[in-house]
C-alpha cells in the first residue's frame, strides 16, 4: 500500500504521523553500525532506534521540492537495553510549529514502543524549514 | 568503561573524519535522503554552499563516546539534549569531548550529568550539549 504523504500545511500542533513498524534485525543493525563506523556492543544503538523514528517522519512528509531543513535541537530519553531482533513500533507528531518570517520551527515528538507496549525511548526534535 | 565516576572525569574522545562517503552510508542506514546531505549540486546552490553531515550522524558519535564510558547503563537509560551550533562538512574531523559535569544522588539512586562538546579540526563547535546516565547501585 502506498504511504500516504503529508503536506507541509497539515503539519499542526496534535498531528500524529502514521505510525510505523520496523524489525530491528541483524542487518539493519549491522548496516546502521557501518554507517556510524561503531563497533557496537550486542544490542541496538539507541540511535539506530531514533533513525528509524525519524524515517517514520520523513517518509510519510512532503515538502515544496528543494526545501531544506535544518535539524536545530534533539532531546532523547532511553528506557531499556533493545536486543537485536526486537520490533518497534515508533508514534511520532508535532507538539509545536512557531512561524518566524519565512522560516517555520517545528518541534516533533516520537515515542517508541516495542512489541509489549513498552516504552523503549522519547524524545523532541526541533527543526528548521521554510514557510 | 570507566572506572572511576567523579566530577571533572573527562570521558575518552571520540575522533572521527567525515566524508561524502560515510554520509551516504548513513542516508541509506537512516533513511534520510534530504538532499542538503547527499546532492552535492543541490546543497551547492543553497546557503550552505555544499553539502552538511546529519545532526543524527554526529550525535551517534556522541552515543558512542557514552556508551564507551557508561555502558549498559547508557543503553538502558540515558538522557540526551543537544543543540547543533554549525554543521560537519565532508573532509571535517570531528572531536568528541565529554565530561563528567556533576554526580547527583535523587531517591538514592546516582547520576552522573556530563556536557559534552563536537568540534571540528578548526576547533569550531559543532554540536553541544548534556546527557545524564543512572549509574548502577553497589548491588547491581
Amino acid at each position: 500500500m502506498p504511504v500516504k504523504t503529508v503536506s507541509y500545511e497539515e503539519l499542526i500542533p496534535g498531528y500524529k504521523f502514521p505510525p510505523a513498524t520496523y524489525e530491528l534485525s541483524a542487518s539493519l543493525v549491522s548496516k546502521y553500525l557501518n554507517a556510524v563506523d561503531s563497533a557496537g556492543d550486542g544490542f541496538v544503538p539507541p540511535l539506530a532506534i531514533t533513525a528509524c523514528a525519524i524515517a517514520a517522519m520523513t517518509g510519510s512528509l512532503s515538502l515544496p521540492s528543494g526545501a531544506m531543513v535544518i535539524h536545530a535541537s534533539q532531546e532523547l530519553e532511553f528506557f531499556k537495553l533493545v536486543p537485536i531482533g526486537t520490533t518497534i513500533e515508533c508514534h511520532t507528531g508535532v507538539a509545536q510549529k512557531i512561524t518566524r518570517g519565512k522560516m517555520s520551527v517545528l518541534i516533533l515528538e516520537l515515542e517508541v514502543l516495542d512489541k509489549g507496549k513498552e516504552k523503549v525511548q522519547s524524545g523532541r526534535a526541533t527543526i528548521a524549514l521554510p514557510s | 568503561m570507566l572506572t572511576e565516576i567523579r566530577e571533572g572525569k573527562t570521558l575518552n574522545p571520540v575522533i572521527k573524519h567525515i566524508t561524502q562517503e560515510k554520509i551516504n552510508l548513513y542516508a541509506e542506514a537512516s533513511g534520510d535522503f534530504n538532499p542538503i546531505h547527499i546532492d552535492e549540486s543541490f546543497a551547492a546552490k543553497t546557503p550552505l554552499g555544499g553539502t552538511i553531515a546529519h545532526g543524527m550522524l554526529n550525535l551517534a558519535y556522541v552515543s558512542e563516546m557514552m556508551a564507551s564510558a557508561f555502558g549498559r547503563s547508557w543503553l538502558s537509560e540515558g538522557k540526551l539534549r543537544a543543540k547543533f551550533k554549525e554543521p560537519a562538512r565532508p573532509g571535517d574531523t570531528l572531536t568528541i569531548n565529554g565530561k563528567i559535569n556533576c554526580v547527583e544522588q535523587k531517591d538514592a539512586v546516582s547520576y552522573a550529568n556530563c556536557i559534552f562538546e563536537c568540534l571540528n579540526q578548526k576547533g569550531e563547535t559543532i554540536v553541544t550539549g548534556e546527557t545524564i546516565v543512572k549509574l548502577p547501585s553497589d548491588k547491581e
